[in-house]
Formats: C-alpha cells, structure tokens, sequence
C-alpha cells in the first residue's frame, strides 16, 4: 500500500468550544491512484488533505507514505517529507507576480534533485508558448496550469490538489482536469483531490465522500470516464 | 553542484518594481554612510597629519619670553639643561577691525611652517599668513593686507605647526581665528619691523625627550628655575601647557563616538524599516510563502530570500557611500576641519576600522534586525500562511470603540490601532530627526542668548588681569628679584578713579567625570561698585556657569587644586552668583588673600568702566572686554557653521525618508482595503480621510510630542557634552522661535510626502479587491 491512513482524527478548540473535525478516517491508496474527496463544505475533506500534505497535524491517528510515518515527524522532517514526496495545487495559484511561468516552475524544480525536463513539462502545459510571460498575462486557467507545472515538475508521489477548478470556469475547468488527468497518467503519482463538483468523481479510481468527519462513501470506481467525457 | 534557488531571480525585480522605497532607503543610506565614512577617514587623515607634524616641522617643546634679548653666554647655561634653544622673536601689529597679527621671521629649524598654498614670502613687503585666518577674513594669494603702517602682498597661506589652534594667549579660555593671525616674513622685512617692540621668544627642545608627563613638568620646572637665573622672564610656557599646540590634539577625533552612536542609531531605524516593509511582503505574499513551504521550502530558504534585498541594498549603499565618503564627503569633512584648525596638509589614510564600522556593522545590524522579525514571522505553518493567519499573536478582540463616535472617526482609530507599530518606529525616526535637527539649529540660538548674556554679566567694560613675570615667583630672595617686585608694584598701580581692585587666583578642577577646569576666583571689595553682591568674610560664591557645570547648589563642598601642584584647596558654597558666561568663585579680596596666603595688599587686577591707560603694559596678562569674551562665540559660528547646516539637512532627510517609508507601508498594507472603498463607491477625498488624515495626525502628534522630550534630551546630551569635552559653559536657551521653525519645516516636509501618497492612493487599483491577493 503506498498511502495508509489509520483513524485519524482530528478536533479544535478544548472543552465546551471543541470541534471533532475528522472522527476517525482509514484510507488505503495505491500508487498512481487518482483519488476525490467529496463532501459538503466543513465536511473535513480539506482539513485531511492538509494532515496527508503534512502542513496540519492530526489530533490522533497514523499516515504512512511509501512506508515512512509522518506523525513522529518534527517540522523539520516534514518539510523534508514534503519536498521530497509532495506537490500541491490549490485553488489560489499562488504563483510569484515577479517570476514569470518558467521561473515559478523553476521554483518547483529546485526542491528536486531530478526534476521533470522542463520544456516536455512546459509543452504537455500547454505554455510552452506563455513561458515568459509573468502571471498578471496570464488567463486564470493558465495561471492554474503553471501553479500545476510547479507541483508537479519535482514529480512528487503524491499531488494534492484542493478545489484546484473552484475559481474556474466550466471549460477552463475541463481543461485542468484534463492536465491533471494527463499528468496521473504520463508521470504515475498518487492524485489527491478535494473537490465540491460531484463530476468529477466519474474520472477517479477511488471516490471518498465526507461528512461530519466520516467517510460515508469510499468506491472503487471501475467505469471511470475521461476528463474530455465530463459534463456537470 | 548546488542548485541556485530561482527565488533569486525576484530580488532585482523586486527592487525595481519598488524603486521609490528602495530608492529614498538608497539615499538615506548612502548619505548617511558617505558622511559617517568621510567623517572617519578625515579624522584618521586629520589626526595622523596632526601627530606627523610634531617631528615633521620640529614642533617645539616649550617657549618662555624674556624681558631683553638672551645673552650667548645665558643660552649656553640654559642649554646645560640637556635642551636646545632656538631663539623664535615676533612683532605683534593691529589690522583693520582689531584685528592682531603676529609675525615672525620664516622659521627654518623649529616650529617650521607648512605652505597650503602659493609661495613663501621672498622679498621686502611680502607675508604668507595663516590660512585659516585668512579664509576667515576673506584674504587670498594675491590680496593686499595692510598691517600697522605697511602694505603686504600675501604670497602664500601657510600653517604654523605650533599655532594649530589660534591661541593668542596660552591663558585664553578660546581661541580667535577672526581677530588673531600669524604670519611670516622674511628676515629682512623682519628685521626692519623689528625694530620697533620685539617680543624675545625663545623655543626649547628636550635634548633626550621625558619619558612621561610627569618628568617633563619637573623637568620643565627645573628648567624655569634656571632660566629665571639667567634672564627676566615675562612668560613661560612648556609644550602641555600650550594650548596653540595641544587643543587641536584634544579636540581631534572628540566628536568620533557621537558621529559613530548617531550612525548606528541611524542604521538601526533604516533597518526597522527594512523589517516592517519586509513584514509587509510576507503578508501580502502570504499564499506564496504558504504554498512554498507546504512544498518543501525551508524557512531557512525562505528567511535567505527576503534577507537578500536589504543586505544587497545596505551592500550597495556601502560601497557607493563609501566611495562617496573617500573622495566627496571626505573633502568636505576635510574642509570642515580647516574650518575649526590649522592644521598643516594631510595625505588621506586608508582608514580599515572606517571600512568595518560603515560596511560590515551596517549589514551584521541589518541581518540581525531583519533576522529576528522574519524567524519569528517564518515560525507559522504553511497553514497559517495559506488562511492569511500571519499575526503572532493570539486573536485578540476589537478594542472597543463607542459607536457614539462618527464612523470615519471609528475608522481612522481603526486604522491607527492596526498600524500601532508602525507609528512607534514613526515616532523613533521623528524624534531621532528632530533631535539632530534641533542640534543644528539650536547652535545659533545659544550664541546669541550667550552674547546677550555676556553683555548683561559684565561687571563692567574692562577687567584688567595682571600678570606677574614669572621671575618673580617663587620662594627665593634676592635684591634683584625685590628691585623687580618694585618696580612691578608701580606698573600695575592706576590714579584712575573707576578703577577698582579685585585680587585673583586661578586653581584647577579635580572631578574625573568632568574636563578639568581653570577656576578664576574673584576677591572683590566688600562694598563692590561693580559685582553687584554684598559678600561677607566667609561667603565663598560660585557663578552659575560654575554651579551648572558641576552640579553644584549653596552648602555643597568643592575641592579643587593647584594646576601642576598636588596642593588641595576645598571650599564650602555659600550662595550663587548669576553669571552664565564663566566659571569662577567669588569672595571677598581679604578672604581669598588670606586662603591663597597672597599678602592682605595684594590684588590681581582692576574692574573699571574705562581704559586704563597708565598701566604698564607689559604686567596686563589679559584685558576682559566683551570682544574678549565672545571669543568663543565667533570661533564657534566660523567652525561650527557648516557642520549645523549639513546636520540640518541631514535631519530633513530622515525625516522625509522616515515618514514617506513608513507611511507608503500603511497604504500598501491597506491596499486591499482602499481597493474594496472605492468600489463601495467612496470619494478620493472620503478616503484619503480614511487613509491619509490618520497618518497626518501621527506624525503632527508625533512632532508635537517628540518636541519637549528631545528638548530635555538634547540639554542633556549638550551639556554632557560641555561637561566632558569642552572647557567653558554655553547654556542652552531654546527660543520658541526655534520650534516653531521645526515644526513648520516638519509640517511642510510631511506635506511633500502627503501629496505623494495621495497620489499613490489614487493609483491604488479597484480590482484590486477582486483578484488573487498576489
């Protein structure tokens, strides 16, 4: 099993004011699985996307990656867990205004000791042609592809991507998915996606649905479409 | 091979896309820099050309003067001694507007003079004076000066390596390079001047030189004692007595730890600065920073990237300002200098503890400051970066605010109450500006309230001291020495009816945390016409000057002593004379004749509101009329006069550069905020209400409250200064005038920056709002 999580669980706040945001998860994902994580909003599904990408701690529970466990981690070794096995997308670009799309995927590419050629990434983003241009002329989709190009260019184990298609439109939203459907199937890691379109589970291996911390749903998705096939 | 971090790539980019603050932060840094490295090079340069010229120019180890000339025959018992003699006459004429001048032949073996310009004088009618006295007075190459009854043709402008300072008397509390200059001629010119009243002087040298202080006052004793054998001496003056030579020596490089303070001050607020912009970024990059670290970036890495800018930039500025400081800033300091001395030409040093200071303590400073704020900044979790939660502290709640108040009033508390640290630095650098402001312009203020002071102190128009040769001191007897105290006895007796008798003493202070003092103690007549203060047996006065000075309030004790002498003497003060211009102790004239076992009949001097004229000139020491006393007043203008201004405009420099920064990083910060009103549909104006009116009002309040704290401040720090470093007392008096000028110099450099920022405010975007935050 490459990603193994057992009964994490995770609360805030003490006494009166205490939340139980996750109630006890387990999840077995295999490499190269393109996993969603569905749910209503404060359903927990970003919140256990944070504790997998290793910037939130769970309250009680275990993760295991390629065998490692992280919750003995201290800071410095998660930050190192995550640069070696992680790449993130979120549904800001977060991209640096003064660098342009090379640079910000450059940015990406330093934190591996090999990282993915960067012209074949730039091409199979679609901005090879954008490359030097700064993110303020870029359209929000590519904004989103070059945050993508930055992920992944360190080709990590594991792609998080959270509401990666929320601030998009409905083709440009199509378009992502297709990258990110490209990128699961051309460089094999592991995709984590937390989503509030329904959608988008037809093109996962595995579809997870959340509520009030629990997982209500978790299919093995055997008739899986193409993002190209996606309608909503 | 390590991999470069592409963040890298940012930093020019960064820099320029912010070229006005990094601009402002430029030129405050390279003036600031430049300045503080010419400065230290100057000095060293000054300090190195000063001590150099002891031995370069054969500066003399002492001179007395004598009555008549030395006879071979007296010299040669004198040079038994282990010195060598070096007979060094002069003739003293009066120049236009009072003006003294001191000539002497071209001296050839002691004492030699450095030509700073054109030639020495060759022929008849030909000087090369000092070239201080000459800018002074407006005299150049070429110019024509009329001294007593002849025309001279200035050939060069020279400086006398024993008149560094011009001292016309060792005696003199200041020296006057307005009213007293030197000059050479050659010796046939000064032999027909010479004619007429030369002054025998001699100089000596120590064959084998004293090893310390000590043995070269008993040396130098020993000696004065021997020539007082062999001539009549009228005054005797060994080298650690001579102020000529030793004040420069003193007061070079006195100014060093201040200038050095105020620098790191400086550099200690830009680099509060640099953090608080620094902070900004991070909060506006906040996602950046978040999705940078949930990738993998160390905060190692991420502190690395943003120390880059203010390093790079205090970098620069370094080498730019102290490139500036070797060659502009230097001459300027230079000229400074030869405003203040007279000294002889410099060769500049290479100056490795300058270097360090403006150079490498700068960027330890500024890595240090910008360290500490984003180690603390990069502590928070990519999580708390990613939600925009970058406050360190705990949530707090809103300070309440009574809604009774108008809502912009509300509004604008608001937008002080977030922004609370960066009005405290606004405040630092207000204070700091104004205080080297108030430095600059307070100068002119305290001479003219001590001119004034000295008009209204005088006792009256003239105040002869006497001066008793130095032949007849001591406690040897002989019929020679009683035939000269005769005939001293009648030289110094006036039928004058104004005048009126006082008896003197001079004694030294003996505090260690103050500069040692000659003490003037006035033995006056119970009944004075003059010192307006009935004085019993026992009263012992301190002048105010005196009291200020050294802290000292009726009932106190003070002890002082006997200059070269471990004689103590101590005195209980009884009351305080108001009198600001000197240091001195009154007492009744039996009094102090008694203490000082001078003989009951014994007097020093005269008080009188004319001129004496039958006193025998020769036994006058110094005559006290108010041109004598504001001496320092008009030394202190020429010297200090473009050093205020440069201060002054130093300090409007970090003023502007303080309030522009600082008050362009609220607006940044706010960006989003000014963003999201206009869309809301609020006026330019309503929100420069908003926005600008807060910081308006800081930075009045600021002025309004930094102006009494840096007042009591600069008091302080001025008569610390006095205390330590100068001899005299300047009171400070502040006319309201003076802060009136700061505030409206303030208020119009804030206006300057106002306008920009309200230019900024309307180029903040409304979209803004709307897009990624980044």
């Amino acid at each position: 099993m490459f990603l193994e999580l057992k009964q994490i669980k995770k609360h805030f706040g003490e006494g009166n004011s205490r939340v139980d945001v996750l109630k006890g998860i387990d999840l077995n994902l295999e490499k190269g699985d393109f996993c969603v994580l569905l749910g209503p909003s404060g359903s927990g599904k970003s919140t256990l996307l944070n504790i997998v990408g290793g910037i939130d701690r769970a309250s009680a529970g275990s993760i295991i990656i390629d065998g490692q466990q992280t919750e003995q981690m201290n800071d410095k070794q998660l930050t190192l867990y995550r640069r070696n096995h992680l790449g993130y997308v979120f549904q800001m670009y977060n991209l640096i205004p003064n660098l342009t799309v090379q640079e910000n995927i450059e940015v990406g590419a330093y934190l591996s000791e090999k990282p993915l050629p960067l012209e074949d990434l730039l091409k199979t983003l679609g901005l090879y042609e954008h490359r030097k241009k700064l993110p303020n002329q870029l359209s929000g989709g590519q904004q989103q592809r070059c945050a993508i190009g930055r992920a992944i260019v360190k080709n990590p184990d594991i792609l998080l991507c959270d509401e990666p298609t929320g601030a998009l439109d409905y083709t440009t939203s199509k378009e992502i998915l297709k990258l990110i459907e490209t990128v699961n199937q051309k460089y094999g890691n592991t995709v984590l996606m937390v989503t509030h379109n329904d959608a988008i589970r037809l093109m996962a291996d595995r579809v997870l649905r959340l509520r009030d911390g629990r997982i209500r749903e978790n299919i093995r998705n055997t008739e899986k479409i193409t993002a190209e096939e996606l309608e909503w | 091979m390590k991999k470069k971090n592409p963040l890298r790539k940012r930093i020019l980019r960064e820099i320029y896309g912010d070229k006005g603050k990094y601009l402002v932060i430029f030129v405050l840094m390279i003036a600031t820099i430049s300045f503080i490295s010419g400065y230290l090079v100057a000095d060293g340069s000054m300090i190195a050309a000063y001590n150099e010229s002891f031995e370069k120019y054969h500066i003399e180890d002492g001179h007395f003067l004598t009555e008549e000339s030395l006879e071979k025959t007296a010299r040669s018992r004198i040079e038994k001694e282990g010195v060598t003699i070096s007979p060094l006459p002069y003739v003293e004429r009066r120049a236009k507007k009072d003006i003294t001048i001191r000539i002497y032949a071209m001296r050839e073996t002691m004492n030699r003079a450095c030509l700073m310009k054109g030639a020495f004088p060759k022929k008849k009618g030909e000087i090369a004076i000092d070239r201080m006295f000459a800018d002074n007075n407006h005299l150049k190459v070429g110019s024509r000066l009329r001294i007593g009854n002849r025309n001279y043709y200035i050939t060069g402008l020279v400086a006398l390596s024993d008149y560094s300072s011009l001292f016309e008397n060792s005696n003199d509390s200041m020296f006057d390079a307005i009213k007293f200059g030197v000059g050479v001629v050659d010796k046939a010119t000064f032999s027909q001047l010479s004619k007429d009243k030369l002054t025998y002087c001699y100089t000596w040298s120590w064959n084998r030189k004293p090893k310390d202080e000590k043995e070269e006052k008993e040396w130098s004793e020993r000696l004065m004692k021997v020539v007082n054998t062999q001539a009549e001496l009228t005054d005797y003056v060994p080298r650690f007595q001579n102020q000529a030579i030793r004040f420069t020596g003193e007061d070079l490089g006195g100014d060093r730890a201040m200038m050095i303070v105020l620098f790191y001050i400086i550099m200690v607020i830009l680099a509060f600065v640099f953090a608080l912009t620094t902070s900004n970024t991070i909060e506006k990059e906040a996602g950046v920073i978040g999705t940078l670290k949930a990738s993998g970036f160390t905060n190692r890495e991420l502190i690395g990237h943003y120390l880059v800018a203010p390093v790079l930039v205090t970098l620069i500025s370094a080498a730019i300002g102290n490139l500036l400081g070797y060659t502009l800033l230097k001459e300027v300091c230079v000229a400074m200098y030869y405003g203040s001395y007279s000294l002889p030409t410099y060769v500049t040093i290479w100056n490795g503890e300058a270097f360090v200071l403006t150079t490498i303590v700068p960027i330890v400073m500024m890595v240090v400051i910008n360290l500490l704020i984003l180690g603390r900044k990069m502590r928070l979790s990519p999580l708390q970066f990613l939600r925009r939660e970058i406050s360190l502290k705990k949530k707090k709640k809103a300070v309440s605010l009574t809604p009774t108040l108008p809502f912009f009033t509300r509004f604008r508390m608001r937008v002080v109450l977030q922004n609370r640290f960066h009005y405290l630095v606004l405040f630092l650098g207000i204070s700091i500006s104004y205080l080297l402001l108030l430095f600059g312009m307070m100068l002119p203020s305290i001479l003219e309230h001590y001119q004034e002071q000295i008009h209204t102190n005088m006792f009256c128009k003239y105040q002869y001291l006497l001066k008793m040769p130095p032949s007849l001191t001591g406690d040897d007897f002989s019929m020679d020495k009683l035939v000269k105290y005769m005939r001293f006895s009648e030289g110094v007796e006036t039928e004058n009816k104004q005048a009126e008798k006082f008896s003197a003493y001079t004694l030294q202070t003996d505090d260690a945390d103050v500069m040692k003092e000659e003490i003037l103690f006035y033995g006056i007549e119970p009944d004075s016409r003059y010192v307006k203060r009935k004085l019993s047996d026992k009263d012992v006065y301190v002048s105010s000057a005196y009291a200020d000075k050294f802290r000292l309030k009726p009932g106190d004790t003070i002890r002082l002593k006997e200059k070269y002498e471990d004689t103590t003497y101590t005195f209980k003060v009884t009351g305080i004379l108001d009198y600001d211009t000197g240091l001195y102790v009154f007492m009744t004239r039996s009094h102090l004749n008694e203490v000082f076992d001078l003989g009951s009949e014994m007097f020093g001097g005269y008080f009188s509101n004319e001129k004496l004229t039958d006193l025998d000139e020769k036994y006058i020491g110094s005559i006290l009329d108010e041109d004598a006393l504001s001496k320092i007043c008009r030394q202190l203008k020429v010297s200090m006069g473009e050093l205020m201004y440069l201060v002054d405009g130093f300090a409007m420099l970090i003023f502007v550069v303080m309030i522009y920064l600082l008050s362009k990083t609220i607006i940044e910060k706010n960006a989003q905020s000014i963003s999201m009103a206009k869309i809301l549909g609020y006026s330019g104006g309503e929100i420069a209400r908003l926005y600008i009116l807060p910081t308006s009002i800081m930075v009045i309040g600021s002025m309004v409250v930094a102006l009494p704290i840096i007042s009591i401040a600069i008091k302080e720090i001025w008569y610390t200064m006095l205390r330590q470093k100068m001899k005299g007392w300047l009171p400070v008096c502040l006319d309201g005038e003076v802060y009136a000028q700061m505030l409206a110099l303030g208020i119009i450099a804030y206006g300057l920056v106002a306008a920009l920022q309200l230019r900024k405010l309307k180029k903040v975007p409304m979209d803004l709002a709307l897009k990624n935050a980044e």
